[in-house]
């Protein structure tokens, strides 16, 4: 049985525009892109094979998806059946899916027929064609479609909308003529907002509202008005009402306006009655007779009573209600809803699955043993108490003596702490020094006291808090002091020494380092260590002529026994520092000389020709960078 | 409220002040700032990181075992306020805090007297190996020469060697003072 009663799950129909876009998109991103000709035939062949097939069953997908989703109007409760056909033309539905069907198959057969064309493509061209054409068509086989499309998303849109009823359900089915009130009734029953207004036909189609009764669902049917001609006369909106009254096995509240003011008068509404008896059969049936605030079933006039009286002889009861006054609608409510019970009741005992049923229901009644009653018991003594006490004495609380004392009350949450009356109002102090007092608190804490006081007085007798510091008499004071001196001593030399050593920097050739080893140097040095260096005149140390500021210097040109002027600086040259005397200068120029020659002879490149074996080494000039720009090389 | 201590260097926590760490199996950590809590986070030992009181005591170099702190104790049962109590509680845990004090101190200061012996014993050292850093030899020897200049007689001249020898802490001494800075 597939009945669905909620036809919001079909899936979206698109324009025949839109069908082919989605399509032809999806086949572009989904299938592989890049063909050259130069590729082999059957791979070629294959790519474009490929892309005819995936447009097919695309399309096949997706148009199946449509044909099943939209409700078969032969498989679902004839109710919807009915109420489809009347809003939507059951022909013109079948036609539609029916269209759309041809339309699948057709690509199909396009789809097939040109795959067996591209077997036998020869050129990237042809083969290209091939495929052009055979989504041409299914194109245009969509177009064709678009008709059929638009109608059917019309559709999906409406069955969307539609109240969900469901009709297997106990429902009550309220009908009659336009105005007579039934709108107003199911507001008033459910929390159905239906639109209520004096012209007829507000309500143009069925809504739904739900209640309660016994612990159990309603479904509350509100239908369009019917006026009274014969059924092939009837519009969308009355065979809406009349679809509704024919499938639904609901109990049935036909309302009648007994205050004329729908603008029908009591005949013509019971002449519409008759007319729409049949679709009653079967089914539980209630007259209610509403506006009953405007005039009463008794002020009516012989005629009109005789008519309604005819209801009652025919057994159908008849009951009053004004839904503006609300009077009388409860009523009508349980009465419906306890026909249609004890209806649907009786169906099922008459069906087949009755005997399941009863054989799960049991209410079990406890067989009583003998006579006797036996009620609940209560000592006298306990009646007796209860009497005594009285009645309940109300105990005083704050909110009454707030109210007692207006302006002077204050909320004092300590008035009732279990203490001594001077005690329950003390500040209670927390923190001492950085120490918490509540982890002193202890009641042993005065033995305890007693017992440190005693250790430490006996400590304290003993001497031992008495220690005597022992002072340096003054030569160890002395001694103290000159290893002081000593300490910072060796640290300045470790630091200078540290000083000495700069790593890297370029250092000063010997004529720069003159000033480290001077006379003046010398002198202070020693006065520091306590040597008496006054009138040291003939000391080896000191110049033989010491330079004095009244003699100025004479600048004289040095020369050597070559007679080559030098520098100044006093420094032995290179080529003789080290060696002793001039033979050994002729041996070290002669095996500077030899050591050359070779290399010279080879023409090898030497220290001081600069040489650079590669002139653009790969890895500067070539190769992207693997992070940043290569503008500049 | 409640002052806590810091898990980590042991220090007072203030209502209002560090951050707690509640672990998976509900063990509660208090820092009293940042330094400590990150310490933590690196896993770092509060028994091996030398400034925490955690160090020190486990190095023995604070007072750890003594009887004037079982009187600082967290007690989980509940007294019931008492006036009396209360007041001479907070008497006793003042004279206690005096007391435990006077404890600590002498504790460090029997540290520190150790150090007096090995002093005594390095300057030695350094006085009698080192003492050419400062003070040269020949220092004196001029003066000596002055005044023995023609002396026979030799004991006399050792003797007045030795003299210059102990007068070297003197000579020092004024040398000295030639450099320090006025």
């Amino acid at each position: 049985m597939t009945s669905q009663y909620n036809f919001k799950k079909i899936v979206i129909v698109p324009t025949a525009k839109d069908f082919i876009d989605i399509v032809l998109s999806k086949t572009q991103r989904k299938t592989p892109t890049v063909v050259h000709k130069q590729y082999k035939i059957s791979r070629i062949r294959q790519f474009y094979m490929r892309k005819v097939k995936f447009s097919q069953q695309t399309f096949h997908d997706k148009l199946s998806t449509i044909l099943t989703d939209f409700p078969k109007l032969d498989d679902i409760h004839p109710f919807y059946a009915d109420l489809m056909n009347v809003l939507y033309d059951k022909d013109h539905y079948k036609l539609a899916l029916g269209q759309i069907n041809i339309a699948l198959h057709l690509i199909d057969n396009v789809s097939k027929d040109y795959v067996r064309l591209l077997k036998y493509g020869d050129s990237l061209y042809r083969c290209k064609q091939l495929k052009k054409a055979a989504l041409g068509r299914m194109a245009t086989i969509m177009k064709r479609q678009a008709q059929s499309l638009q109608y059917l998303e019309q559709v999906r849109q409406h069955l969307s909308r539609l109240p969900s009823i469901d009709p297997n359900t106990r429902t009550l089915l309220i009908c009659g003529f336009p105005n007579v009130g039934k709108s107003s009734f199911i507001n008033k029953i459910t929390r159905a907002d239906v639109e209520v207004q004096p012209y007829a036909f507000t309500t143009k189609s069925l809504f739904v509202g739900h209640t309660d009764h016994r612990y159990l669902r309603w479904q509350v049917v509100d239908t369009p008005g019917i006026l009274d001609h014969p059924l092939e006369d009837r519009n969308t909106i009355e065979m809406q009402a009349i679809a509704a009254l024919a499938h639904l096995r609901a109990a049935i509240l036909y309302v009648m306006d007994i205050s004329e003011q729908c603008g029908h008068t009591i005949e013509q509404q019971v002449a519409l009655f008759e007319s729409i008896k049949p679709l009653f059969a079967n089914k539980p049936l209630l007259v209610v007779l509403n506006k009953t605030d405007v005039i009463r079933l008794e002020e009516l006039n012989p005629e009109q009573k005789a008519l309604i009286q005819g209801f009652i002889n025919d057994d159908i009861p008849v009951m009053e209600m004004s839904t503006f006054s609300e009077e009388g609608v409860m009523n009508v409510k349980t009465e419906a809803c306890e026909r249609l019970l004890s209806h649907r009741i009786e169906v099922k005992i008459k069906s087949k699955k009755v005997e399941g049923i009863l054989n799960r229901l049991h209410v079990a009644l406890p067989k009583p043993r003998d006579g006797c009653t036996r009620p609940a018991f209560v000592p006298e003594k306990v009646i007796e108490k209860r009497l005594e006490k009285g009645p309940k004495i109300k105990k005083k609380t704050e909110r009454d003596l707030e109210v007692e004392l207006e302006d002077d009350y204050s909320l004092d949450l300590k008035k009732n702490y279990d203490l001594p009356a001077d005690f329950k109002y003390d500040v209670i102090p927390e923190f001492w020094e950085g120490k918490n007092i509540a982890d002193y608190i202890d009641p042993d804490i005065m033995a305890k006291l007693e017992e440190l006081e005693r250790e430490e007085e006996l400590r304290v007798e003993s001497g031992v808090y008495e220690k005597e510091e022992e002072e340096m008499d003054d030569e160890e004071k002395e001694i103290h002091r000159l290893a002081g001196k000593i300490r910072e001593k060796k640290a300045i030399i470790a630091i200078e020494g540290r000083i000495g050593r700069s790593g890297g920097a370029p250092v000063m050739p010997r004529a720069g380092r003159k000033r480290e080893r001077s006379v003046s140097r010398l002198r202070s040095e020693f006065e520091e260590l306590g040597v008496d260096m006054s009138n040291k005149s003939g000391a080896h140390f000191s110049r033989t002529k010491s330079r004095s500021a009244s003699r100025p210097p004479i600048k004289k040109a040095r020369a050597d026994s070559a007679g080559r002027v030098s520098s100044s600086s006093r420094v032995t040259p290179r080529d003789q520092s080290g060696i002793r005397n001039v033979e050994l200068k002729a041996k070290a120029k002669k095996m500077g000389h030899k050591a050359q020659g070779k290399m010279n002879q080879f023409g090898k490149a030497g220290e001081a020709d600069r040489h650079i074996a590669v002139k653009m080494p790969r890895h500067l000039y070539s190769g992207k960078r693997g992070i940043g720009k290569t503008d500049r090389r | 409220m409640r002052i806590e201590k810091c898990y980590f260097c042991s220090s007072n926590v203030w209502p209002g002040h560090g951050m707690v760490f509640v672990r998976n199996d509900c063990k509660i950590f208090r820092f009293c700032r940042s330094k400590c809590k990150n310490a933590f986070k690196k896993k770092k030992n509060p028994r091996k990181t030398k400034w925490t009181k955690a160090f020190r005591k486990s190095a023995g170099k604070d007072l750890a075992i003594d009887p004037s702190f079982e009187f600082e104790k967290r007690r989980n049962v509940p007294v019931k306020y008492d006036r009396d109590l209360w007041q001479k509680s907070v008497e006793a845990m003042k004279k206690v805090e005096i007391i435990r004090c006077r404890r600590q101190a002498l504790h460090i200061n029997n540290r520190h007297s150790k150090s007096k012996e090995v002093q005594r014993r390095s300057d030695n050292y350094e006085v009698t190996k080192n003492m050419g850093l400062i003070r040269s030899p020949a220092a004196g020897l001029k003066q000596l020469a002055t005044q023995l200049d023609g002396e026979k007689d030799m004991s006399l001249v050792s003797s007045k060697f030795k003299q210059m020898e102990s007068r070297v802490v003197e000579e020092v001494h004024d040398s000295d003072r030639e450099m320090d800075v006025e």
